[in-house]
């Protein structure tokens, strides 16, 4: 079903991604692995955000929500018995007595991100422009709520802790490579293509007979799915978390990154997370170094959101498709040449 | 004409399906009574806030044919299009294809009725391909992904699009984005097509070859087709039949010739001293 070009892409796509771990590898430091593993637990956030997005036309804040779901569902799935006790006292007793393996439990916390999205989003999915924006706003908040008063499975608003370590560069890295070709996958597909029609004029797609609701709730799941295995992935990397790691600061990222790549492509996807993700590592460097060789009479603080707010707002306005545009690196012209589409 | 609207009629009273698989069944099943294949507006009236669009019109195009829909500025030409395809609800009157009653039903379904159409102001999907464009159209009438490609393939050759068919539709010049239209209006095999002003902003020379393609379209993909265009001469040279609308009222109809020695239509749309192209 993939054309060339389409191929072209993944290939693309994932050689940075590949490239992360022999990276980390040469320099050997624990804080780069870090960055690299959060760096692809992030990109899955974004391509997650871009599958319906970019295709349906519509921002989702309601997508770390998700991720919340699925690092929840996962941790109290995999957390060993014994520290369940102390960690969650007043767990169901049904729960209390199990514990999966983290790969299963991540895969299963996923499952239930993207059942939770299927039951909630349907009817949601029939509003378009700005009163979608701010109901999926609104999903955020009650997901949030949620999650902070729930406290026999998520410690309410304490620290839920007690979570063995289990995600690691090279689980996050083939997730991610995984992820892009799930993403490609879905924007080439039928309901993918019928998606980005009514993105791009919803009168004329419905008036040829596209199912603009369905479609839009097809985007959605697939897109909860995808944050619902991050956050799986993320509680098993961070072992530790509270419901404000799935709230505004997190979402204002993960926004930042597609918009500043270009959410209408999966490479744009990427492309943010990547240079996102390398700007704000050395920002807070440059912010650290600062503060240490005491340059101001009072610490700088801040200046990491500071840059990424301004570097979204300067991308809206020069480029408001993202710096990667409408089309797919394995459709860049330089690319065509040597890589001709024979499916004519 | 009374007898072939009691059938759908008497299903319709608080009968609102939804889906095109309920309706195939419907389809085939009044299929076999009469195998009439043909689009018709029954009596429309159209009211926009006490301004009266449309007043019981009624205009059929059977399969094969193409009907010219003509009349002045703001005559309901565009209002009785958007009548057929759903987009605008009348206040009085039936609309049946082949049939069945879609008066009362969605754009979308209208749509899987066979009945295509394309826009007075181009709608293309700006950040899709043109040859996407197409395929989308194909894909929601059932087709593969594949089988999709194929006949965007076909239909980009046939409008001689191909130099274009990997450019973002929001590129194109304001001739192609008319071809890219209408192609996509073909892509799902309409049973009938709709046209609004199809020629709006084409020179001469293009005009004329969509004149040339558009002729043989019906008996081609055996559809019939109702086109609005100002262009007179492409009218009268490709409608096998002419409709006359003024202030949303019927005031002529038939054949070319006949409609254009009508009195009233010389003096409502052609000019009063009867000089009209």
């Amino acid at each position: 079903m993939l054309n060339r070009q389409s191929v072209l892409t993944f290939f693309l796509l994932i050689v940075p991604i590949l490239l992360l771990p022999g990276a980390v590898g040469i320099m050997d430091q624990r804080f780069m692995q870090r960055i690299a593993t959060v760096l692809c637990i992030n990109l899955i956030l974004v391509l997650g955000l871009q599958v319906f997005m970019g295709n349906s036309g519509i921002l989702s804040f309601a997508h770390i929500g998700f991720m919340g779901i699925g690092a929840y569902t996962s941790a109290v799935l995999a957390m060993p018995v014994r520290m369940k006790s102390m960690a969650l006292p007043d767990l169901y007793s049904c729960l209390a007595t199990i514990e999966l393996s983290p790969i299963l439990a991540i895969l299963i916390g996923a499952l239930v991100a993207g059942l939770v999205a299927a039951l909630v989003s349907y009817p949601l999915m029939r509003l378009s422009d700005a009163a979608a924006v701010i109901t999926s706003f609104a999903l955020l908040v009650v997901i949030h709520t949620i999650m902070v008063h729930w406290s026999a499975l998520t410690n309410g608003p304490r620290t839920l802790f007690g979570l063995k370590s289990a995600t690691n560069l090279y689980l996050a890295a083939g997730s991610a490579v995984v992820m892009v070709a799930l993403a490609l996958f879905f924007k080439e597909s039928r309901a993918g293509v019928l998606l980005r029609a009514v993105r791009d004029d919803e009168i004329a797609a419905v008036g040829m007979g596209a199912h603009l609701s369905r479609l839009r709730w097809y985007g959605f799941i697939l897109s909860a799915l995808m944050a619902g295995f991050a956050g799986g992935l993320w509680a098993h990397f961070i072992t530790s978390f509270s419901p404000n790691a799935f709230y505004l600061k997190e979402t204002f990222v993960i926004l930042g990154m597609l918009i500043i790549g270009g959410s209408l492509t999966v490479s744009g996807a990427v492309f943010g997370t990547f240079a996102v993700t390398i700007a704000y590592e050395l920002l807070r460097f440059t912010e650290s170094s600062i503060n240490i060789a005491q340059l101001f009479p009072k610490p700088v603080v801040g200046l990491t959101e500071v840059v990424l707010a301004c570097a979204m707002i300067a991308t809206l306005i020069l480029k408001p498709g993202g710096i990667m545009g409408a089309r797919e690196i394995g459709h860049w012209n330089i690319f065509r040449k040597f890589f001709p589409d024979k499916n004519v | 004409m009374g007898q072939v609207f009691n059938l759908p009629l008497l299903l319709q009273p608080g009968f609102r399906v939804s889906d095109r698989a309920v309706f195939i069944p419907l389809l085939s099943c009044f299929g076999r009574i009469m195998s009439e294949q043909m689009l018709r507006a029954y009596n429309i009236s159209v009211d926009f806030s006490g301004l009266r669009a449309l007043d019981q019109v009624t205009l059929e195009v059977e399969s094969g044919e193409i009907v010219g829909l003509i009349g002045p500025n703001g005559s309901g030409k565009t209002t009785l299009v958007n009548v057929l395809t759903g987009h605008v609800r009348p206040m009085a009157g039936a609309v049946t294809c082949s049939d069945i009653d879609i008066t009362h039903m969605t754009p979308r379904n209208i749509a899987l009725q066979g009945i295509s159409r394309t826009f007075q102001i181009v709608r293309l999907f700006s950040n899709l391909t043109v040859s996407e464009n197409i395929e989308a159209a194909a894909i929601s009438h059932g087709c593969s992904r594949r089988s999709a490609r194929r006949k965007a393939g076909q239909l980009l050759e046939k409008f001689g699009l191909e130099r274009v068919r990997d450019q973002f539709a929001n590129t194109l010049s304001y001739g192609d984005e008319r071809r890219v239209e209408i192609a996509r209006a073909l892509a799902g095999d309409p049973k009938f097509l709709l046209l609004d002003e199809p020629a709006a902003g084409m020179n001469e020379t293009e005009s004329e070859s969509l004149l040339e393609l558009l002729a043989c379209l019906p008996s081609e993909q055996k559809l019939g087709m109702l086109i609005i265009d100002h262009d007179m001469g492409l009218m009268m040279r490709l409608s096998h039949r002419l409709h006359v609308l003024a202030s949303g009222k019927t005031i002529g109809e038939g054949s070319v010739e006949y409609v254009r020695k009508l009195p009233q239509v010389i003096e409502a749309y052609l000019g009063s001293d009867g000089n009209g192209r």
